[in-house]
């Protein structure tokens, strides 16, 4: 079955816990997992990848051992798998010149400053998820009690007709 | 569950279960070769193996409900067509009909009139004619709960007369949600709400040929038998009952799902697309509906005038190429392939010798009428409501037709077509009902007793009382020579 994975990057595990429990209510609908650094998170992926399943969203830290979350989101965009996946950065220490490089060429959708609110987190992640959603999945009815609900049956209206 | 599980959108992917269905279809498909029923033609035989197939696959939906409808017109062409692969015994094969007339299903008049539906529908939503109409209809009702239940029901249904019911659902769910949202968490009026919506869509379609497709599959089916029921016709027949179901529906779900706030806030900010485009599209719309009104004033068959908005919107470029694109074929062609199969079960006498199996005069005026619309029923709430129609209609319009059986061919269409609509006790058993399913706000079993208990209402109305007002009206149309 094909699921749509939201991926979590994230070293500090206290900081990677708040965040998988603001993403509770997602847990349900998506296949949630987290990662310390960029290189686990690429094997994550690439299990999920082998499954089938999609990258939806990203939300992932800057300064991680290793590979940097912005050199990893660039990594993502060039990747023909992964460029549609919705891509946010959660971080407190990213420079101007990261985050320039982040939009321009990682295509970034959105940024949560550290630290987040738990209501700004989850409605940043239902506004990306509902985008990719729209974008790349055919059946949005199961979706609709867990993203933006009147937006997704506004496009299953405009898409359907009777069977 | 996250993801569809339905075989029409994984793709090409094979599990046992769909390998399985295509095994048994296939065996379904071979009996009749083998076997020789006695009484039924050369002919009848081969149409029976594509009905069976048929059954097996609309039952099981292994492959898209559509594909299904393409496949049975292709095996009719190469079966029994004057062009057959395998020619039919000699003293058959004068009265062969010709290939290009299956062909000719995908554009059957009665399609033309769901194209037309089609296209305005499709504008509607460009222009949000819809979601507008729907705030200015549901202003003065006030903020009674109640009465905004009554709104949301009038407003749905009437949508749902003239476009597909599916997207009058999905629309006026989207504007439904943000109001549930406003009430308190628990409120049982949410799940009024969201139930008013699916009912009112499925018991609206009933009330016009276009309204839902096993309408026209009945009325296509009526007119090859000789009656024609115009647009105005079929109105005049079933609007009343609708209403009455309707209110009796909205009177349940009001009574069933009261609470304690007694006020709700509506949204009701619409602002009308005024662009030359969009007045355009309202004046071909306002046009179009009026000419299916009043065929008895002009004479032109409402199948000829649905193509009107089709020509009018193309030609002012209103109606895009790309908005072109979007338009459901899939859907139509389902019908077709409805109508395909009809006319080879007629054409073989395959509905005679299955019709003649039992003595029907043996079997009482009531419990036949039970027993097409209560199959009816049963098949359309677990499989697509066309494709129970597809089956059922041809076959009991026939039944009708002979002798000894008190039912007349338009009651028997018509039982039958109403009864698809009237099954909407299970989530799946229309897609209105998946799409306010999806919202979480009610359980199914919520929706399974309010769901029962207007079929069991409507069923009551529409079959065993409506048939009496006709007949004392003398609304029921006359054979018309052909």
């Amino acid at each position: 079955m094909n699921q749509v994975l939201v991926l979590c990057i994230e070293d500090e595990q206290e900081v990677r816990d708040a965040i998988l429990r603001d993403l509770e209510p997602f847990a349900e609908h998506f296949q949630v997992e987290a990662a310390e650094t960029a290189d686990a998170a690429r094997e994550v992926l690439q299990e999920a990848l082998a499954r089938k399943d999609k990258l939806g969203l990203v939300l992932c830290d800057h300064l991680l051992p290793g590979q940097s979350g912005v050199d990893f989101l660039v990594e993502l965009k060039k990747d023909e798998r992964t460029a549609v996946a919705r891509k946010v950065l959660i971080t407190g220490q990213a420079s101007l010149e990261d985050t320039v490089k982040a939009v321009n060429e990682a295509g970034l959708d959105s940024y949560i400053a550290k630290p987040w609110k738990r209501e700004e987190l989850q409605e940043i992640v239902v506004k990306q998820l509902t985008e990719f959603v729209l974008g790349n999945v055919e059946e949005l009815l199961p979706y609709v009690s867990v993203l933006d609900g009147p937006r997704l049956l506004e496009e299953v209206g405009r898409r359907k007709a009777d069977k | 569950m996250t993801e569809p599980t339905a075989a029409a959108s994984s793709g090409g992917s094979m599990t046992v279960g769909r390998m399985i269905t295509l095994i048994i279809a296939l065996i379904a498909f071979t009996i009749p070769w083998l076997i020789n029923f006695p009484g039924l033609s050369p002919e009848g035989h081969r149409v029976l193996s594509v009905f069976l197939l048929a059954v097996v696959l609309w039952l099981t939906e292994a492959i898209p409900l559509h594909a299904t409808a393409v496949l049975i017109i292709f095996l009719l062409i190469l079966f029994i067509s004057d062009r057959a692969l395998i020619p039919l015994p000699e003293e058959y094969a004068p009265d062969a009909v010709s290939f290009g007339q299956y062909f000719a299903t995908l554009a059957d008049p009665i399609l033309m009139l769901f194209l037309g539906g089609f296209v305005l529908a499709n504008c509607a939503s460009k222009y949000h004619l819809d979601k507008n109409l729907a705030r200015v209809v549901l202003r003065p009702f006030g903020t009674s709960p109640i009465w905004i239940i009554f709104g949301l029901m009038l407003v749905t249904a009437v949508f749902s007369m003239f476009m597909s019911n599916t997207a009058t659902a999905a629309t006026m769910m989207a504007v439904v949600l943000p109001i549930i949202r406003t009430l308190p968490p628990g409120d049982r009026l949410a799940a009024g709400l969201a139930l008013s919506i699916p009912f009112a869509a499925n018991l609206g379609g009933i009330g016009t040929p276009i309204g839902t497709p096993p309408n026209a599959i009945a009325v296509s089916a009526m007119f090859e038998a000789g009656y024609d029921v115009g647009f105005f016709d079929w109105m005049m027949m079933m609007l009343p009952f609708v209403i009455v179901v309707m209110v009796a529906a909205w009177l349940m779900i009001g009574w069933f799902f009261r609470s304690d706030t007694k006020e709700i806030k509506l949204q009701i900010d619409s602002k009308f697309n005024l662009e030359p485009a969009a007045i355009i599209f309202y004046v071909t719309f306002a046009v179009t509906v009026l000419l299916w009104m009043t065929e008895a004033l002009h004479g032109m068959a409402s199948t000829m005038v649905g193509f009107l908005p089709v020509v009018v919107l193309i030609s002012t470029g209103v109606f895009t190429t790309k908005d072109m694109q979007s338009i459901q074929w899939h859907v139509l062609w389902l019908m077709a392939g409805g109508i395909a199969l009809g006319a080879g079960v007629r054409h073989s006498g395959l509905d005679q010798w299955m019709i003649g199996l039992v003595d029907w005069e043996q079997v009482g005026t009531l419990l036949l009428v039970a027993l097409l619309s209560i199959i009816s029923i049963i098949l359309s709430t677990f499989i697509s409501n066309t494709a129970t129609a597809n089956l059922i209609v041809p076959l009991g319009l026939t039944l009708a037709a002979s002798s000894g059986v008190a039912i007349s061919p338009v009651e028997a269409g018509v039982f039958i077509a109403v009864s698809c609509s009237l099954a909407m006790a299970l989530p799946v058993s229309t897609p209105p009902n998946a799409i306010a399913y999806s919202t979480g706000v009610f359980s199914t079993r919520n929706m399974m007793i309010m769901g029962a208990m207007i079929g069991v209402v409507g069923w009551v109305i529409f079959i065993q009382f409506a048939p009496l007002v006709w007949d004392a009206l003398g609304l029921m149309p006359e054979v018309t020579p052909q």
